[in-house]
C-alpha cells in the first residue's frame, strides 16, 4: 500500500508555530527532536519527520481502519533526507521524500516500492473543499488514462474513516492510491500495480 | 463543567484551525475534528496545546490517542478537571 503528504513550507510557517511551548515533545521522540535541533535549516526537518509520519499513518488506517491521533508513537528513521522508514505498532514503512524550495513531499510504502505514479502540482486556490475536488479530479484524469477506461464511470469517496476509495461503475476497487493536499500544493500516489475489478 | 459552557469554550479553541464553515456553524459533541471540521493534523496539536492552556491541565499521549471529536475532547476534559 501507499501513503503520500506534503506540506507547503510557506504555508505551514504561517499556520503552524512549531516552536510553541511543548509542540515538539507532543509530536517527536527524544531522537527525533536532537535531528532536530541539530539540522541547518530546522523547519525543513520538522516538515520533513511531520510528512514521512503522516504519509506512514496514511497507509496505517488503509491497513487497520483505525483512526488514532499520536504521531510522537510513528517514529523515524532517516537514511538520508530522502530515503528513510517509520515505524508504528509493528508495522515498518519505507519512506522517500522529495524536499523543493517551498515544500516536502513524502510517499510511504507498506512493501517494496513498486511502479508507483506520482504527481504533485499547485493549485491557487487554497480553499480546502476546491483543493480536495482539484486533486481528486486529477487523480481520476489519470487513471482513467492509464486503465483507458472512461472517467465517468469512476467516482472517489471516503469511507467512514475519511480514506478516499475509487469506485468504478459502482464497485469498489481494492487498489491503493493516496491523495494530498496543503497550502498551493496537491498530490496524488497510485500504486499500479494493484488489481482492477471492472 | 456544564456541558454546553465546554462546547462553547471548545467551539471559541477550534475556530482559528477549522476549513469548513458549515460544519463549524452546527458544530455539536459529535462533531469531528478532522472529517468533519477538515482541521490538518499539524493544527490539531494546536487544539490540543489550547486545550491544555484554556484548562490549565496536561494530556497525555495516550489520552490525545482519541482526541478526534468533540465528544471525545469533552471527555478527556472532564476528566482530566475532575482529577485536580
Amino acid at each position: 500500500m501507499i501513503g503520500n503528504d506534503i506540506v507547503d513550507l510557506k504555508i505551514a510557517a504561517l499556520e503552524s508555530n512549531w516552536k510553541r511551548p511543548r509542540f515538539l515533545d507532543k509530536v517527536f521522540s527524544k531522537q527525533e527532536q536532537s535531528l532536530i535541533i541539530n539540522s541547518e535549516i530546522q523547519s525543513q526537518m520538522v516538515w520533513l519527520l511531520w510528512s514521512m509520519k503522516e504519509a506512514a499513518y496514511k497507509i496505517y488506517v488503509q491497513q487497520y481502519g483505525e483512526r488514532i491521533f499520536n504521531p510522537k508513537k510513528l517514529t523515524c528513521e532517516l537514511i538520508s533526507t530522502r530515503e528513510g522508514s517509520v515505524n508504528f505498532n509493528g508495522n515498518q514503512y519505507v519512506t522517500k521524500s522529495e524536499i523543493g524550495d517551498d515544500f516536502v513531499n513524502t510517499m510511504a510504502y507498506s512493501e517494496e516500492p513498486n511502479t508507483t505514479i506520482i504527481h504533485r502540482f499547485k493549485i491557487e486556490d487554497t480553499s480546502y473543499k476546491t483543493q480536495s475536488n482539484a486533486v481528486k479530479q486529477k487523480l481520476l484524469k489519470s487513471f482513467s488514462e492509464l486503465k483507458k477506461i472512461p472517467l465517468k464511470n469512476l467516482e472517489i469517496k471516503n469511507d467512514k474513516n475519511s480514506v478516499p476509495r475509487l469506485f468504478h461503475n459502482g464497485i469498489k476497487q481494492s487498489f491503493s492510491f493516496s491523495i494530498a493536499h496543503h497550502g498551493f500544493y496537491g498530490a496524488y500516489a497510485i500504486s499500479i500495480n494493484s488489481s482492477f475489478q471492472s | 463543567m456544564e456541558k454546553q459552557a465546554l462546547i462553547a469554550k471548545l467551539k471559541t479553541i477550534v475556530e482559528p484551525y477549522i476549513q469548513d464553515e458549515d460544519a463549524f456553524k452546527s458544530l455539536s459533541e459529535n462533531t469531528d475534528f478532522v472529517k468533519d471540521l477538515k482541521i490538518n493534523s499539524a493544527n490539531l496539536v494546536d487544539v490540543i496545546l489550547d486545550v491544555e492552556d484554556v484548562f490549565d491541565i496536561r494530556i497525555e499521549n495516550v489520552d490525545m490517542e482519541k482526541m478526534l471529536s468533540v465528544k471525545a475532547a469533552m471527555d478527556i476534559v472532564n476528566e482530566k478537571l475532575a482529577a485536580k
